[in-house]
């Protein structure tokens, strides 16, 4: 892992920055050893109970509580260690002017340690909490750190931008769309020409493909994203880039489930675990176009199409209506209290039961006309 | 029918009931003689003041057949006395005194010579030398057992002087025996038929046994193939000289009151009373008198038979005082430690004497040492006492040789070494070819044993171990259903604990207890069990208290790996981001991590030791024993274990 000494790529102001946070974690480590005590970092705390709500801005907001890391305790031994190596594998991206993927970092940092059989990381789910971790620890961003995750989530519309200076209209992505890449800052990322008037997000890629088949950007003259599930960073920060520096409105077509109700909320308001990523992720103005659980009634679907709604879905219900950006919402609590009175749940692919284009030539454009959605 | 009505005499019903007194097979013959021999000599020389050293000499004549030759420095015999003691059944100093010894019914060593005579046709041979300045005497004993007489067969029945010196050496070897120059000590040589062989049951197991009780004894052993094994004492004191005692009225039965009160002197009742029995004033005297509704002043020679049943009655329920105990002798605590520790590996050593308890009104004690660490013997036997063993046994199966031969190796753990070696369970031990040994002693040393281990029991009374009948013994049975779970080692219900321990249990009493009379298993009387229980338990304390501190320093050992583990990598990626000297940050968080688990540290610096009085206060009586020592010890070849052991 030695550090090739060639010519030093240029730092940018962010990387000094970076650097800086990194190395005052080392000298931590140091200083402690120096003085025969034990090395610890305090890390804030990326839990519920260190998230708050701001009222006035309206996105979720991380709080002052850390949790202590230490070397010399059993527990934490070991994601002591990790959170040094990723650390460490971020000084390395640094120094060389690189980027990888989350799961290069998994690589860069995965051994043996020596004198056991025992691996660094065992696979990279324990890697990628470690590295969020040291995200909030350095108080970088993931792309300060030179880290990027798997792309996710497409895009399509009436939008043309420059991706890392290449030029891309996406109106003309064929079926495939845009791939979102996980860094879409203005350095990598400009907006050139926009004729959309809204953007429309839906939840999964089969709903997706069905709007951009139907050319539904084009008609209602919007761009068109999804996220995959749960929406990536990258998802997220491009449409709050859409929505701030485009004055896009955002509109979300997501299942009717806790699941979407939870997509929606971390769109709007922002994550509890990133909530440290709200400032620059969370649009507040965004809304939620559906499903809604009348839409049973409203659309008239046939029972087939029911999901019954397991324990753990009710369980989830009931602490999303509890969150303090829902409880004082009076449409959502009817709205959360009717799926609950259902028994079951609707995912968007319902609505093609009707006709298949039935979302894009009636849902969609109704519920946009009647201003039907929820805030 | 009349005619063929005759007397039988106690040597001819032994000499067709032998296997009642231990000498049912051959194997088993000449164990039982070998141990009447120094169960008597040790006797011998206690009494006498002298600290005992023997000599046993097995010497193979001919197939199964052995000469067994035992020599004391006791204070010898004198000469009318000993065609008695070695030629005649019954005939002892020991059975109608209540006193703490290990012969008791006066049958043992003529007994070995009857059998000696009746398997070879040779003669007892016994020397025995009083003093320097006398010369010493030299008997040919020959049993009659039809009139339970001695023979004296040289000499013309008068047996023959030695003279000391050169000449003396000559006409001792002109009579077939050993001699080692002593000043005074008797010699028996019986030649008998036999069959030698090791592991369980065997002269060695009784010699190593007996020397773990018996730490003030030096043993020197020659076994038939040349080997000398020598059992150094530990303890330069005598146990105290156990005094002999009246029975006490408790422990007397109807038939024996009856035949004590035809013998006695006393003119009174009363005097009867307290001169014949231990514990029995005047004024308890009268009670029991009051009680049976008889005059403290009648006869005793008017006494009848309603009369002596009242008094039997009464005295069972007149409150007398339980017996004195000082008629024991029990090895103590300390020397326990000490014979344990020299014959039987371990790391960690308890023991626990009782105080003195009562049964029937005999007095006894309960004594338990225990031993725990250590590999079994299968992990000590060298590739070529292998070999030797499984040319020996006679066990049908491998497996079931393996379970025979070594101590505290149970079936289970003889199949994981069968399925180690590769070997067939069903195959001959005879059989086996050079490499099959190997493959076998490869695989018996390298099987982790402590876990199918039972723990070993090791049973004496009155300092004489007892090696059969395990099963039906007092002990045996307290052990299995002692609750040892609760002290770390792991027992299935109504069984052996496991583990690598090795128990010792005496019992000493003027009066043991045995279920039959080749006096190998203890009876149960619930007084005998709640004591042996007390005693296990107390023992058992220890150990889980010293298990447990031992698990929670290893796993502090295991915190500080862990630790320690992940220091390199935190020293590497923190010199990689800052420049840190890599070397010297490790070293420091070393230091920090030595700090941090200081208590797993001390353990590792010097192991097995106590670290301090709060942390484990095992009270005494315990010797903890580092395992590098014990190695060292053996390089050395040095028994002495004061410089390396802490005793607390």
């Amino acid at each position: 892992m030695a550090t090739k000494k060639t010519v030093k790529p240029l730092l940018g102001p962010r990387d000094e920055r970076t650097l800086g946070q990194l190395t005052g974690l080392a000298d931590g480590v140091v200083a402690a050893a120096d003085k025969k005590r034990d090395p610890h970092m305090d890390i804030p705390t990326r839990a519920l109970s260190n998230v708050r709500y701001n009222q006035s801005k309206k996105i979720l907001e991380m709080g002052a509580n850390t949790t202590r890391r230490q070397l010399f305790n059993l527990s934490q031994a070991k994601s002591f260690m990790q959170t040094m190596l990723v650390a460490s594998g971020t000084k390395q991206l640094i120094d060389q002017g690189k980027t990888t993927s989350i799961r290069g970092l998994f690589y860069l940092l995965k051994h043996t340690i020596e004198g056991t059989r025992e691996e660094t990381f065992a696979d990279q789910s324990e890697c990628d909490p470690v590295i969020e971790d040291t995200e909030v620890l350095l108080g970088s961003l993931r792309e300060e750190m030179h880290l990027y995750a798997q792309k996710r989530g497409d895009m399509v519309g009436q939008l043309v931008l420059t991706d890392q200076g290449d030029e891309i209209d996406c109106s003309r992505m064929g079926s495939g769309g845009y791939g979102i890449p996980s860094i879409v800052e203005p350095e990598t990322i400009r907006f050139k020409k926009c004729d959309a008037r809204f953007v429309l997000h839906v939840e999964k890629d089969t709903v997706w493909q069905r709007f951009n088949e139907d050319k539904f950007w084009r008609k209602h003259k919007c761009i068109l994203t999804h996220g995959g599930g749960q929406p990536s960073r990258g998802v997220r920060r491009l449409l709050y880039r859409l929505h701030n520096e485009l004055k896009l409105p955002v509109y979300c077509l997501l299942d009717n489930d806790p699941w979407g109700y939870y997509i929606y909320s971390v769109i709007k308001q922002g994550s509890i675990n990133l909530a440290y990523e709200s400032r620059r992720m969370a649009i507040p103005g965004a809304r939620f176009l559906g499903l809604r659980s009348k839409d049973f009634e409203r659309c008239k679907l046939s029972d087939s199409v029911k999901i019954n709604l397991s324990d753990t879905d009710r369980r989830r219900a009931k602490q999303i209506a509890n969150y303090p950006w829902f409880a004082k919402k009076k449409p959502w609590q009817v709205e959360i209290k009717r799926m609950l009175a259902n028994g079951f749940k609707l995912e968007v692919e319902a609505l093609i039961s009707k006709d298949i284009s039935y979302v894009t030539e009636e849902y969609a454009p109704a519920r946009l006309k009647e201003k039907d959605w929820l805030d | 029918m009349a005619a063929s009505q005759k007397e039988i005499s106690v040597s001819e019903f032994f000499a067709k009931n032998r296997h009642l007194l231990g000498f049912d097979n051959p194997r088993r013959a000449l164990l039982t003689a070998v141990k009447e021999a120094v169960d008597n000599a040790l006797d011998a020389c206690e009494e006498a003041g002298l600290l005992p050293e023997i000599w046993v000499h097995l010497e193979s004549t001919g197939p199964n057949r052995f000469k067994v030759g035992i020599q004391d420095n006791g204070p010898g015999i004198v000469k009318a006395q000993i065609p008695l003691i070695f030629g005649k059944l019954l005939y002892g100093s020991k059975f109608h005194r209540l006193r703490m010894s290990r012969g008791q019914q006066g049958i043992g060593i003529s007994a070995a010579g009857m059998y000696g005579l009746l398997t070879t046709g040779k003669p007892v041979k016994i020397m025995s030398k009083v003093s320097v300045r006398k010369p010493a005497h030299y008997y040919e004993i020959q049993i009659d057992t039809k009139r339970n007489r001695p023979e004296i067969v040289n000499g013309r029945g008068e047996g023959v002087d030695i003279p000391p010196g050169q000449q003396g050496a000559k006409a001792i070897e002109k009579h077939g025996i050993e001699w080692i120059e002593s000043d005074h000590g008797t010699r028996v040589t019986i030649e008998l038929e036999g069959r030698f062989h090791r592991g369980r049951g065997s002269v060695d197991e009784y010699l190593e046994q007996t020397a773990i009780a018996n730490p003030h004894v030096t043993l020197h052993y020659l076994d038939p193939e040349g080997n000398t094994r020598v059992y150094q004492r530990v303890a330069e004191v005598l146990p105290h000289e156990p005094r002999e005692i009246k029975p006490h009225p408790y422990g007397v039965e109807l038939g024996r009151l009856v035949g004590l009160l035809k013998e006695t002197k006393a003119p009174t009742i009363s005097q009867f009373l307290t001169a014949s029995f231990s514990k029995v004033s005047p004024a308890v005297a009268r009670q029991i008198c009051e009680q049976a509704k008889v005059s403290t002043r009648a006869s005793t020679r008017k006494i009848g038979r309603h009369e002596a049943d009242l008094i039997y009655h009464a005295i069972q329920e007149t409150k007398i005082r339980p017996p004195s105990t000082d008629c024991l002798s029990p090895i103590g605590e300390e020397l326990i430690l000490k014979g344990l520790h020299q014959v039987v590996p371990g790391e960690f050593y308890a023991a626990a004497t009782r105080p003195p308890a009562v049964y029937r009104g005999n007095p006894f004690q309960i004594e338990v040492g225990l031993a725990y660490g250590g590999g079994s013997t299968a992990h000590r036997v060298t590739r070529e006492e292998l070999a030797e063993l499984l040319g020996q046994s006679d066990a049908r199966t491998l497996r079931q040789f393996l379970a025979t031969s070594f101590e505290g190796l149970g079936l289970d753990s003889a199949d994981k070494i069968l399925a180690e070696a590769g070997a067939k369970t069903r195959v001959s031990p005879g059989n086996l070819k050079p490499k099959e040994i190997d493959r076998l002693h490869h695989a018996m040393r390298s099987i982790n044993l402590s876990d199918g281990q039972t723990m070993n029991v090791l049973r004496y009374a009155n300092r004489v171990p007892l090696q059969f009948q395990a099963g039906g013994c007092a002990i045996t049975q307290t052990v299995t259903a002692t609750n040892w779970r609760s002290y770390g080692l792991s027992q299935s219900r109504g069984a052996m604990p496991r583990g690598p321990a090795t128990i010792m249990v005496h019992m000493a009493s003027v009066w043991v207890p045995f279920t039959s009379e080749s006096k190998e298993a203890i009876a149960s009387y619930p007084e005998i069990q709640k004591e042996l229980r007390l005693a296990l338990q107390a023992v058992g304390r220890k150990l889980g208290m010293y298990l447990r501190r031992r698990r929670r320093v290893k796993h502090e050992g295991e915190r500080r790996n862990l630790f320690l583990r992940y220091l390199g990598e935190v020293a590497r990626a923190t010199s990689q981001i800052n420049q840190a000297d890599q070397k010297w940050l490790h070293d420091q968080l070393l230091a920090v991590a030595k700090h941090r688990t200081a208590q797993a540290d001390v353990k590792l610096d010097d192991r097995g030791r106590p670290i301090d009085e709060e942390e484990l206060n095992l009270g005494g009586n315990v010797l903890i024993v580092d395992p590098a020592d014990r190695i060292a010890e053996k390089i050395n070849g040095n028994g002495d274990s004061s410089n390396q052991t802490s005793e607390r």
